[in-house]
């Protein structure tokens, strides 16, 4: 769940549809470090951002920048779907963003630490090609350059 | 395909899935699937301990030797929990009688909200149309004037941002005020019994349906797109 036995008719069929790219194999780093001693940067694909920065747009294949310190009442979400409930991360950003429960992490010593900053896509879309050769390449030169060695990525 | 894009640029990763059957022809390096409602990656919200598993059986993919590797998460998602899509519009039957002045029930709505402030430390969801829940008796002006078949216009639509995207916004900052107003009143309360309460008995709900007939009507794919998006 959403096991697509138990969805609606309607959303088992758009999902059995979407034209997801086909792979045999993955690209594959291995963490030169123990978890201890990593920086993480979360990469969501909930459509999250700044409150007041640019809006996701239907079909838009662009990043936001989420600055790690941002206070979490400034987070605010511009892709919304009747595809998906908002209720539980009105409720709790963690729920897609757990920013909260990584500083626990770290506290508790089991993760090095936080990148600068986190970046945000917008989920769920039929055509990806920039995403793919432009801006998640991008994305993924700016993690590396603020030294970050582990991304999480946290769809909605 | 994201990850697979961070990873060519020597990044580690790992991904949690909520649809299996994409993942498994993507093919990310490392996915965790968790059987949980879209909406809900982490589990349940306000449930640290549930995030915690999940976030560590993520985690713990990065000790993989080699890829792919999509692991299930064990925990399915407990009885009574939400489902796995929202209700839609279409499928609740509005009640007999709702409020028909929907601006003086924003205006109750917004004390509703400001409570949810106040417990929230100020969190909400609210600022995709730029206006502030003070001035949504505009809001809900323009939209009873757009569903009217008039020509309808708020000076604080920004000259790049289309029409109908605009009052996507707006619909989905006014669903936000009730929907977080509700939660305020209900702290418990689900995804589903909201929906079945906002398209059911509120003005708003109504006015909405009527807002996303008018953009349907359309010929224009933009506003059809936004009809969708705002009730289905």
């Amino acid at each position: 769940m959403p096991r697509l036995d138990r969805l609606p008719q309607i959303s088992r069929n758009s999902l059995l549809t979407f034209p997801a790219q086909v792979n045999e194999s993955a690209p594959f780093v291995r963490p030169a470090k123990p978890l201890s001693a990593c920086r993480l940067a979360i990469v969501t694909t909930a459509g999250l951002h700044r409150r007041g920065d640019r809006l996701f747009t239907p079909g838009d294949q662009t990043y936001r920048v989420l600055p790690t310190e941002t206070p979490t009442v400034d987070i605010i979400q511009s892709h919304t779907s009747i595809g998906f409930d908002r209720v539980p991360t009105m409720r709790d950003v963690n729920i897609c963003f757990p920013i909260d429960r990584l500083r626990e992490l770290i506290a508790r010593g089991e993760l090095g630490g936080l990148g600068p900053s986190g970046y945000s896509f917008m989920g769920a879309q039929r055509e990806v090609t920039r995403i793919e050769g432009e801006t998640g390449p991008e994305v993924g030169r700016r993690l590396r350059d603020e030294g970050v060695d582990v991304a999480l990525i946290t769809p909605t | 395909m994201l990850a697979r894009a961070l990873e060519q640029a020597g990044v580690s990763t790992t991904s949690i899935s909520l649809v299996r059957e994409h993942t498994e022809k993507v093919k990310p390096p490392r996915a965790l699937f968790v059987p949980f409602p879209f909406g809900m990656a982490l589990g349940r919200p306000g449930d640290p301990e549930l995030q915690h598993r999940v976030l560590r059986a993520a985690l713990d993919l990065l000790a993989e030797s080699a890829g792919p590797v999509l692991r299930d998460f064990p925990e399915d998602a407990e009885p009574g929990d939400q489902p796995a899509a929202p209700p839609q519009a279409s499928g609740i039957a509005p009640a007999a009688q709702v409020p028909d002045d929907v601006a003086m029930e924003t205006t109750q709505m917004r004390r509703y909200h400001e409570r949810w402030l106040e417990k929230n430390g100020g969190r909400t969801h609210l600022g995709l149309s730029g206006i502030p829940a003070t001035r949504f008796r505009g809001v809900v002006r323009f939209l009873e004037e757009f569903a009217d078949g008039r020509e309808a216009e708020m000076t604080e639509r920004p000259p790049d941002v289309p029409l109908p995207n605009f009052i996507r916004y707006c619909a989905d900052d006014l669903k936000t005020l009730y929907f977080e107003g509700h939660l305020a009143m209900k702290p418990a309360a689900g995804g589903e019994e909201i929906a079945r309460w906002f398209w059911g008995e509120t003005g708003a709900g109504r006015l909405l349906r009527r807002v996303r007939d008018r953009l349907d009507a359309s010929t224009d794919p933009r506003w059809k797109a936004a009809a969708f998006g705002i009730a289905r």
